[in-house]
């Protein structure tokens, strides 16, 4: 971005920024303990998933009531998480707001480990996953699976790419500078920096591609999660049935993925040391953009619970009441008051902006944000419109089982250890674009 | 404190219990609902249709009317319906019963209509001995024969159909066995259709002819499926002749799944669902397949501009 107006002036060089952010590249501490950690944790609820894979479906809670349970709910909130990459780097970049450039990496990070591991959540719900292909091959036009499955690939593909893409100078330097890094990562490096030395010509296609693809994925995030929202809004159950399930999806999302993507900046800048770019700035105006999202969020909640829950139609009423003072309640008020409404208090305050204070809150909207997915998938399920008598006990109530848990944890193992890795082999905070954002000259040798 | 309420708890008990023992033994029916009479005649036809509801809604509990052989149910096992001492009630005292129920027996209020429980009655009413106007089921007075058989003659013409009843008597010589109820049946989606009309008695020759409804349609060359049989097994056994006939009116099928639409299958979506979602697929991923093209080109700007 070498058209942006030269900045005030600092204190960094280039060579000052390189060493900073590809230093954690190749000297951290504990990053092998820790992602000896992650495998160990997938081995384990990995074995969970074989019982699963070995008894059939009927190791979960799940039973002919509730036939979508903890993975479903799971899958709605990591498609949540991972439309951040959509949010920071493309709408906000194509509006050329500057301080998103250190964390734009990190969200699409984010968006390509959740958006990964969401498509595989899906699989991990299903009975006979060696059947999985068939979605591709006999699914229905009509069916908002196989949309989703559609859009699910080409997010991930598309936000895979805008990875990829605005790295390509910074893996220039990597091939450079990084002597120490094994003859794999050097082959990688040299693969995917595609020979860019930064000349005019090379900058200005290389920008072009990655406009191209910023302007694309606004619709396909859109879509991610809209068609996501259609897979319960396009039935006639109470609850699901609401026509503003698709603007309120991705209402939560945003919310989601941007208290997702302050915490993982948090653990970067202690981490790798990276306090001179991942800056209270960063977090001072992610805490406003999480306000402002919260709001929108807010807003969609009270049109979607009080319209309703004023009008208490047969059907709607069981579910409501259920929710606002039933066996969900609890549920139910901790998701939207330390999940929505508190954090939005909180964070109208400059000092609970501060890197720690918006950490912390940022966390229990992450879990509020989980625990809504959950009120939303389950509640729902429990009253089937069927009239049936003489229900099984075990179908008229859902308890996570001990198997389903440990293959949730799975999932979230699976992401962090991308996400690890991600940051292991890649550079977290763009070399060249913050050079370029602070008025730095770049200079990349062949 | 604790003792009174036991005390009231135990005379509640006591007090609801001798209520339902009362009302076992006897069954109160209001004097307005005791004063209906059956408004159907009872004509053969009312009292065969009785009988045949009678078999599907009664018989399980009941038995056979006049043969005791209801089910043994304890501590009160269900009446016998053709016995004199259930007959002497009115038509609006069984009518009442009927529909209200009591212990085991269902309230059938809602699930038979009015008239299918008054063609009830009129069977029921058919074994009382003190009814002045007797009319009995059809009356067999057949010669005890062997080797029955049943014929069946289809005139498509003029859509009838012929059955004709006979066996074969002591002497060796066939008769038509007069008297007996057949049912003409066609097979539809969910069951059979009656299609027997109004008076399926054989004659004197053990001859029965029904007209085929006009109307009735069948598959594409007007096939349908007839089961005739005679009604009632007790007579002669399962008596029964299938046939496939081409009395319907010629139908062209309309399976729902042959139209586009969104419950359809993938062959026959919508068109615009798949010109939507193919277009919109293919226009995603032919500008993400131009950037992957675009990328070749990267390596080859360095050398170009350096």
């Amino acid at each position: 971005m070498n058209d942006l107006p030269k900045q005030k002036e600092t204190n960094l060089s280039f060579e000052k920024i390189k060493k900073d952010i590809l230093h954690p590249m190749q000297n951290h501490k504990g990053l092998e303990l820790w992602i000896v950690f992650l495998i160990t944790v997938i081995s384990v609820c990995g074995w969970a998933y074989y019982i699963q894979l070995k008894d059939g479906l009927g190791v979960t809670g799940m039973r002919d009531y509730v036939s979508w349970g903890l993975y479903i709910a799971n899958f709605v909130f990591f498609v949540a998480v991972s439309l951040v990459g959509m949010l920071i780097s493309s709408i906000l970049g194509l509006l050329r707001i500057d301080w998103i450039t250190p964390i734009s990496r990190i969200a699409e990070i984010i968006a390509v480990a959740f958006v990964a591991v969401a498509g595989l959540v899906i699989v991990l719900d299903m009975g006979r996953p060696d059947r999985v292909l068939n979605v591709m091959i006999h699914g229905r036009f009509q069916s908002p699976i196989l949309w989703d499955v559609t859009v699910i690939t080409t997010y991930l593909t598309v936000s895979a790419l805008l990875l990829i893409l605005p790295m390509i100078p910074d893996l220039a330097i990597c091939k450079k500078e990084l002597t120490k890094a094994s003859p794999i990562m050097k082959k990688l490096y040299n693969i995917l920096s595609l020979g860019y030395i930064n000349t005019p010509a090379q900058h200005k296609h290389l920008h072009k591609m990655i406009r191209t693809l910023m302007v694309l994925i606004v619709p396909i995030g859109l879509a991610i999660h809209t068609v996501t929202s259609w897979l319960f809004a396009a039935t006639l159950r109470n609850g699901w049935d609401t026509t503003i399930f698709g603007p309120y999806f991705v209402a939560g999302a945003f919310v989601a993925g941007s208290a997702a993507l302050i915490i993982a900046m948090y653990f970067f800048r202690v981490n790798y040391k990276l306090q001179d770019y991942i800056t209270d700035l960063q977090f001072d105006k992610m805490g406003k953009l999480l306000v402002a999202v919260c709001l929108v969020y807010l807003y969609f909640n009270l049109n979607e619970f009080l319209v309703p829950g004023y009008k208490m139609k047969t059907g709607d009423d069981i579910h409501l009441k259920e929710l606002f003072y039933g066996n969900w309640a609890i549920m139910f008020w901790a998701s939207q008051l330390l999940g929505n409404i508190i954090p939005i208090i909180l964070l109208v305050n400059k000092k609970f902006r501060k890197p720690l204070p918006i950490m912390i809150i940022s966390l229990f909207v992450l879990a509020g944000a989980w625990f809504k997915r959950y009120v939303i998938v389950i509640p729902t399920m429990l009253h089937p419109h069927l009239p049936i008598q003489n229900v099984p006990e075990n179908f008229v109530h859902y308890y996570p089982s001990a198997i389903e848990i440990s293959v949730t944890v799975l999932s979230f193992a699976l992401v962090l250890l991308i996400i690890t890795v991600l940051s292991k082999i890649f550079p977290v905070v763009p070399i060249v674009e913050t050079a370029e954002s602070k008025g730095i000259e770049v200079k990349i040798e062949a | 404190m604790k003792n009174t309420m036991k005390n009231i708890a135990a005379l509640f008990l006591i007090f609801v219990f001798s209520g339902s023992v009362v009302n076992a033994q006897g069954w109160t029916v209001p004097a307005s609902a005791k004063k209906k009479q059956n408004p159907y005649e009872a004509t053969s036809k009312n009292i065969s249709s009785g009988k045949k509801i009678y078999n599907i809604q009664c018989k399980s509990c009941h038995g056979d009317p006049t043969m005791a052989n209801m089910l043994p149910l304890a501590p009160v096992a269900p009446t016998d319906l053709g016995a004199q001492n259930f007959l002497i009630q009115s038509d609006g005292e069984i009518f009442y019963k009927v529909n209200k129920g009591q212990g085991a027996m269902p309230a059938f209020e809602k699930t038979i209509s009015d008239e299918d429980k008054w063609m009830v009655i009129a069977f029921l009413r058919s074994f009382d001995k003190n009814k002045k106007v007797k009319q009995q089921v059809a009356e067999v007075k057949n010669p005890e024969v062997t080797d029955v058989k049943l014929e069946l003659n289809v005139n498509e013409a003029d859509k009838t159909m012929l059955a004709k009843l006979s066996g074969v008597t002591k002497k060796g010589k066939r008769v038509g066995l007069q008297g007996i109820e057949m049912s003409f049946l066609v097979k539809r989606s969910f069951g059979y259709l009656d299609v027997s009309g109004e008076d399926p008695y054989t004659n004197e020759s053990g001859d029965v002819q029904i007209q085929f409804p006009k109307d009735l349609p069948g598959d594409r060359e007007g096939q349908v499926n007839m089961l005739v049989k005679v009604t009632d097994d007790a007579f002669y056994g399962n008596l029964e002749e299938k046939r496939v006939v081409t009395l319907g009116v010629p139908t062209d099928p309309v399976n729902p799944l042959d139209e586009r639409a969104m419950w359809g299958t993938r062959a026959n979506a919508p068109i615009w669902i798949i010109v939507t979602f193919v277009g919109g697929v293919l226009a995603i991923w032919s500008v993400i397949f131009l950037v992957l093209f675009q990328m070749i080109k990267l390596p080859k700007l360095a050398k170009s501009k350096d």
